[in-house]
């Protein structure tokens, strides 16, 4: 194949996640009510229903009757039933009759009504905490997770500012997770960094997180720990000190790399207490798919207006921003608080050669459009919009696949013997009847070649 | 009898067919790659032309193009 | 013989040189009509100066001017941003937007200005234009100061003084039947005193001494001259509602603006108060009338520009015309704003006044020739455009038909008693002999003393005609209309220094958002070359490839279903085509008449009148002679299929033929179509993205069709693979000649004038009949409509181009997936609306 095709991002979101943990690591997340509160937020809306419905029973429940239970369609009920199945919330238990019923799960039964309906230990740690006399208050917190964070893509992006206090713990996940690469013994970005660039932040702290925890056996920390200490953040309150005491050495460590990465606050390395910031508390409502509450950004909202005549205007004094806009337009001015910029065929087809799509430029452009921009619908110019995808499919307008080409065929006998085994084979790239021609992909050649033979043979 | 040919296929739009035509009968690099003419929106050409295809195509590409937006 | 062998070979020479000429005019962007550089003692050293300060660059290759400027407290209240280099961005949402804008379109030239944010430049020529009507430099850089987000950079205040402080401050003024030249300031007259040349300039009276300096005392008048109708206080029509409504925003939006940018503004405004009657005192002296000339170089020199100023009031050697505004006349806002620059101090100014076309440019012309009541004489660039004038005399103002003279190669009118003359600029500028009564005419054209010259459409001119017509005919005062005045263009100079200053240039977005001009809906619509045209078109040279394109199968049949399409809804088409081959065979294949060139004047006049009020005729094919001042009210729909290049002052100006503001239409986004129809893979997509500039920065935008939806249910011409073939050896088969694209008037660089006038002969010849020959289809609808002429036409239906475009996002062949519909009712046509 020549045209380089990059493989698109995919965020996964916290049910796929889950699903891909192994049973016993699922049950053992269920014993703390913090995850247990956060996988039942993230249930579809009929699973949650169907979870109250059986809190408190506890032997398994006729699935005809659960069924009763709604008068939704039957595909959702089956979703809600399914989803339920896969995060081992519940599974299958005959009833004495033999009935098919389903049961919960017991861990997560017992700890799911514990965070529903109080009691047990603080999740947090809040022992001998004496007021503080650093205490911060919000608006530093979001500050400072920000700050924090764009160090991070900063240093992704290459830009020479503010990318200073990003350590190895950080550079290694960037590595493991492809989104950066050694080039020449320097780290540099991918396509796929690109692309991570351009998502919002709370989806880019969630997919480096499970990028985090990926490698975090093989520093030999529990899994099951960090996890359940990551739900236990998400439900903190935000502007709030918590004690550190009582943690553990691995604890310890995992609260080390939250810093770095700015999901919590600790004056010092050392100190006692932490505050958890709006990047830790969001991870799960920032991913879930009815995510409310306020959102912290690192691209504020609503700073880019788009013109008509490919001007692009950033109300900005990051460099990040700059940085970022600067992957697809060619910047011509920097005032104190704004970049002037030119969307350029040239500026778009560079960053389409970096792997970054036109749908990702726009969604960049739409979700961060000034204020003056969303007055319109729609909210960027038509033209604009065209113009970007027509850039795209410039790039698309010619083909090429390696493949071999079998023609000259005697009888279209055998051009169909030839052709439908290509085809029942998956390696047929193209055929053309009339001409008795076949094309077969280059990895398929040597096993149609030995159909042939065979064929002829006998 | 068959014949039993390695290369690669073309999937274009007819105008730029008869652009990559254009260029072979030209022998715009010095020697034939297209190996055979398909239908309207194909062809069979060899594989070690497809770099400086791409290229060319660009050069047209860009040829056909002009930044609208003031410096 | 010898003699004629050389002669061959200087012709062939000639000739080769020509064609190397015409290939690069193709490849061109702006073809500049024939100009050539303005002798640079025609111009000002200093007017050449631009403003360019070296700046940081930062790690994107962007001028950074992060440290230099400083960002203030409050720049969230102030709507404007000055770069080092003289770019000025501002915010068309700001509270302060409309204060700002006022200032900036007259102290800097508009780059671009599309939705919110506006770009301008400051140039030593914007400068002069602020300076000459009145503003003074600490006032510009003050203003500019306060409005600005940050710190001003220290090189554009230098830049402000350099240009300001010596242009604008000496005026050659007409008084009394003598020529002044008059100053706010002592100073620089006596430094002008100084120069020998001046000195020799200088009328002194027979007992005076030499050596006596002693200047003229006088006072001048801030009291506009302009006196209009005002509209009836009781309006519910839309214009006065938009003005008043205007007016509303300026004082709700007092509360957000910071005072000290309120105060200013309040002085600046003070200019276009009429109420206001301080007088300011002046120096001047008298100088000889045959010196005038002279005198003019030297100031040039000496970087004091003259401004002329024609103090008509007090003219009582030109006797007063008996010429006014009919009492039903009212201007709009805009046109009256431009015209308060013109008459700002109770006297004329000379400038260029620059709208958009369809915005109302004669008005504001019979305006001042109302204002100023003497003798005037109107230039106009084609014998179509001197009819329209005519009838907009009559239309607007009270003169008698017998004051109105033309002079045209069709029309010469006698010349005795008249007042207002109107002609072509090719008349005055002809150089070869006339005949009798054309000469006895120019005679005494020349003897006459105007009192105003307006010169129309005054961008499209050569710099050599522009030149004789100017020093042919005497005006105490000029007046120069445009459209599209190109900011990089050489013309620029010219009609600075010849003319004089920009005085007043309208926004066009804004004008179309209150309803002045139409609202037009630009597209571009990608027509696939077919394989066979688009093989050949690779192998051949560049006049063939242009035929090819313009005759690609596929462009005709998207031009004949829009033509068809449009033709329904009732809508008036005009098709646009340079290339006469094409012109001809798409207008006679189609059964459409045509005009071009050689088609006479009177014919022209026929074809005009049937398209506007025979319902029969709603489609017209005209080559470039249609590009300017064909004034076509009814036209609201064009389509362009062969153009001139990568000129976007031509798509500017035929986007112009549909702008006059449509009526009744107000339920549609849209009710003006420009449709631009380009061969894919060919030349024509870089000119045609190279053509859209203008008006890219004047805030359309083009919408790309890859595909016409529909257009595969109509029976089009062309379908089959054997008609195009058919089609394409007919064009295989056109002589070089016909490959060409038409060349008219002052198209080609150093054109000589035997040329031009060979041509203007040529045009006295029919060459071709016209097409008039009614369809069936046509026959019908006149059945239907009866006998009222103009009932159809306000019959037009309501379509947007996203329907025929499919639905929106569906633009791209790839993804349109196209739904089954009913073959007779086009979804198109479902909805109607009566206007």
């Amino acid at each position: 194949m020549a045209g380089l095709t990059y493989k698109k991002l995919v965020c996964k979101d916290l049910h796929t996640y889950l699903r891909s943990l192994t049973p016993s690591v699922l049950d053992k997340l269920y014993c703390h009510p913090a995850t247990c509160l956060a996988v039942y937020r993230d249930l579809p809306e009929l699973a949650r229903h169907y979870v109250m419905r059986i809190l408190f029973v506890e032997q398994a429940v006729a699935q005809a009757v659960v069924k009763q239970w709604s008068n939704t369609s039957p595909e959702e009920q089956v979703e809600a039933a399914a989803a339920l199945m896969e995060l081992r919330v519940w599974y299958e238990q005959p009833l004495p009759g033999g009935m098919p019923g389903w049961l919960l799960n017991p861990t997560f039964r017992k700890n799911l009504s514990t965070a529903l309906l109080g009691g047990g230990t603080p999740w947090l740690g809040t022992k001998d905490l004496t007021p503080d006399k650093y205490a911060k208050d919000i608006p530093f917190l979001d500050k400072y997770a920000l700050e924090r964070w764009e160090c991070v893509l900063h240093f992704m992006v290459g830009s020479n500012e503010g990318s200073d206090g990003v350590n190895k713990d950080i550079t290694d996940i960037l590595l493991h997770s492809h989104l950066m690469r050694v080039d020449d013994g320097e780290p540099s970005i991918t396509a796929e960094g690109f692309q991570f660039l351009l998502m919002d932040t709370s989806s880019q702290v969630w997919f480096f997180l499970l990028q985090y925890l990926d490698t975090v056996q093989t520093r030999g920390m529990d899994l099951v720990e960090c996890l359940t200490f990551l739900f236990q953040l998400s439900f903190s309150s935000l502007g709030k000190d918590y004690s550190a005491e009582e943690m553990n050495e691995n604890q310890l460590r995992f609260l080390q790399h939250l810093r770095e990465f700015g999901l919590v606050y600790q004056r010092k390395r050392k100190s006692h207490r932490y505050y958890p910031t709006r990047l830790a508390i969001n991870i799960v409502s920032g991913v879930s798919k009815d995510a409310t509450g306020a959102k912290l950004d690192t691209h504020r909202p609503g700073f880019i207006v788009v013109e008509t005549n490919y001007r692009v205007y950033s109300y900005t004094d990051s460099p990040l921003q700059v940085a970022l806009l600067g992957l697809f337009c060619e910047m011509l001015y920097r005032f104190p608080n704004l970049a002037v910029a030119n969307l350029t065929r040239a500026s778009v087809r560079a960053a389409m050669s970096r792997g970054i799509t036109a749908e990702q430029i726009l969604h960049f452009l739409v979700s961060h459009a000034h204020p003056e921009m969303l007055k319109n619908n729609p909210v960027l110019p038509a033209s604009i919009t065209d113009q970007i995808k027509l850039w795209e499919m410039e790039r698309d307008r010619i083909r090429f696949t390696d493949g071999v080409m079998y023609n000259q065929f005697l009888s279209q006998a055998d051009f169909e013997l030839l052709r439908n085994y290509a085809k029942d084979t998956d390696v047929l790239v193209w055929e053309m009847p009339e001409k008795r021609v076949i094309i077969v992909t280059k990895a398929g050649h040597d096993d149609v070649k030995k159909f042939w033979k065979r064929q002829r043979a006998s | 009898m068959v014949n039993v040919t390695k290369g690669v296929l073309v999937e274009c739009d007819p105008a730029m067919k008869q652009f990559l035509l254009y260029l072979d009968n030209k022998n715009e690099f010095g020697r034939k790659f297209v190996l055979q003419d398909l239908d309207d929106t194909h062809l069979f050409i060899t594989a070690d032309i497809v770099e400086i295809l791409q290229d060319r195509i660009d050069e047209l590409l860009d040829q056909m193009s002009f930044s609208i937006a003031e410096k | 013989m010898a003699g004629s062998k050389r002669d061959k070979k200087d012709r062939d020479e000639k000739k080769s040189k020509k064609a190397k000429h015409e290939a690069e005019v193709v490849e061109d962007d702006d073809i500049d009509d024939g100009t050539e550089a303005l002798n640079s003692k025609d111009v000002p050293a200093s007017a050449a100066r631009e403003c360019t300060e070296a700046a940081a660059e930062d790690e994107f290759g962007a001028q950074d001017y992060r440290k230099t400027l400083e960002l203030k407290a409050d720049h969230m209240s102030r709507p404007l941003w000055v770069a080092p280099n003289g770019h000025i961005f501002l915010e068309s949402f700001s509270p302060v937007y409309r204060h700002a804008h006022d200032f900036l379109i007259a102290i800097s030239e508009p780059v671009c200005r599309p939705t919110n944010v506006h770009e301008y430049k400051l140039t030593a020529y914007s400068l002069y234009a602020a300076v000459s009507v009145g503003l003074q430099t600490n006032d510009i850089i003050e203003y500019l100061r306060r409005l600005s987000k940050t710190s001003l950079p220290s090189g554009i205040v230098e830049f402000i003084k350099l240009c300001t402080l010596s242009y604008g401050k000496v005026k050659l003024v007409l008084k009394h039947n003598r020529y002044y030249v008059e100053s706010q300031y002592p100073d620089v007259l006596q430094k002008l005193l100084k120069d020998p040349y001046i000195q020799q300039a200088r009328k002194r009276e027979l007992d005076e001494e030499a050596g006596n300096d002693t200047l003229i005392a006088g006072q001048l008048s801030n009291k506009s001259a302009l006196q209009l109708n005002k509209p009836a206080a009781s309006t519910s029509d839309g214009q006065a509602s938009a003005s008043t409504a205007e007016n509303g925003d300026n004082e709700n939006a007092k509360e957000d603006v910071p005072d000290d940018i309120f105060e200013l503004y309040d002085k600046i405004d003070k200019d276009d108060d009429d109420e206001d009657e301080a007088e300011l005192k002046t120096v001047s002296f008298e100088v000889n009338q045959d010196s005038i000339e002279v005198l003019q170089r030297r100031c040039i020199e000496l970087e004091h520009p003259l401004l002329a100023e024609y103090d008509f009031r007090n003219d009582t050697l030109n006797p007063d015309v008996n010429l006014d505004l009919k009492p039903s006349t009212i201007l709009r806002p805009y046109q009256e704003k431009s015209l308060r620059k013109m008459f700002g101090n109770g006297r004329a100014r000379s400038g260029v006044i620059v709208l958009p076309c369809g915005a109302g440019k004669t008005l504001v012309g019979v305006t001042a020739a109302c204002t100023v009541r003497k003798r005037c004489i109107c230039l106009a660039t084609s014998g179509v455009a001197v009819e329209q004038w005519r009838s907009q005399f009559k239309m607007w103002s009270t003169v008698d038909d017998s004051l109105i003279c033309r002079f045209t190669s069709d029309a010469k009118d006698k010349p005795m008693g008249c007042a207002i003359c109107i002609s072509t600029y090719s008349m005055l500028a002809h150089s070869t002999k006339r005949s009798w009564e054309a000469e006895k005419m120019m005679e005494w054209l020349q003897n006459q003393e105007w009192g105003l010259m307006v010169l129309d459409e005054v961008q499209t001119i050569p710099a050599k005609m522009f030149r004789r017509v100017l020093t042919t005919v005497n005006a105490h005062c000029k007046l120069g209309l445009t459209a599209t005045l190109v900011r990089e263009d050489d013309k620029i100079a010219d009609l600075n220094f010849l003319i004089g200053p920009k005085l007043y240039e309208a926004n066009w977005m804004e004008l179309q958002n209150l309803g002045y001009i139409a609202r037009v809906q630009c597209a571009e619509v990608w027509c696939p070359m077919t394989p066979e045209f688009y093989g050949e078109y690779l192998t051949m040279k560049s006049q063939r490839k242009l035929l090819l394109s313009a005759m690609n199968p596929n462009k005709f049949r998207a031009c004949q279903f829009l033509i068809r399409y449009h033709e329904r809804r009732n809508d008036k088409v005009i098709v646009f085509s340079d290339n006469v081959f094409a012109l001809k065979h798409y207008a006679v294949k189609l059964s459409k008449p045509y005009l071009y060139g050689p088609t006479n004047q009177g014919e022209r006049l026929q074809i005009l009148q049937n398209f506007q009020h025979n319902p029969k005729v709603n489609t017209i094919f005209v080559s470039k002679v249609a590009d300017t001042s064909f004034d076509l009210p009814e036209a609201n729909v064009l389509i362009q299929i062969s153009a001139h290049g990568g000129s976007r002052r031509q798509e500017a100006q035929r986007l112009g033929r549909i702008l006059r503001a449509k009526k009744g239409s107000a339920a549609e986004e849209y009710n003006a179509y420009f449709y631009s129809l380009v061969s894919q893979d060919t030349n024509e997509m870089a000119f045609s993205l190279k053509r859209q500039r203008f008006l890219v920065n004047q805030g359309y935008s083009y919408k790309v069709i890859t595909k016409l939806e529909g257009m595969e249910k109509e029976d089009l011409n062309y379908r089959s693979r054997e008609e195009q073939l058919t089609l394409l050896h007919q064009v295989l088969a056109a002589s070089d000649e016909d490959a060409e694209e038409e060349r008219l008037l002052g198209d080609m660089p150093g054109k000589s004038l035997e040329d031009l006038n060979y041509r203007s002969r040529e045009e006295q010849l029919t060459l071709l009949h016209q097409v008039l020959a009614a369809s069936d289809e046509d026959a019908e609808e006149e059945r239907l409509l009866g006998d009222m002429p103009g009932k159809s036409l306000s019959n037009r239906r309501v379509g947007s181009m996203q329907s025929l475009s499919g639905a929106d996002d569906a633009i791209y062949m790839e993804y349109s997936k196209n739904k089954k519909k009913s073959d007779h009712v086009h979804p198109l046509f479902k909805k109607f609306k009566k206007a």
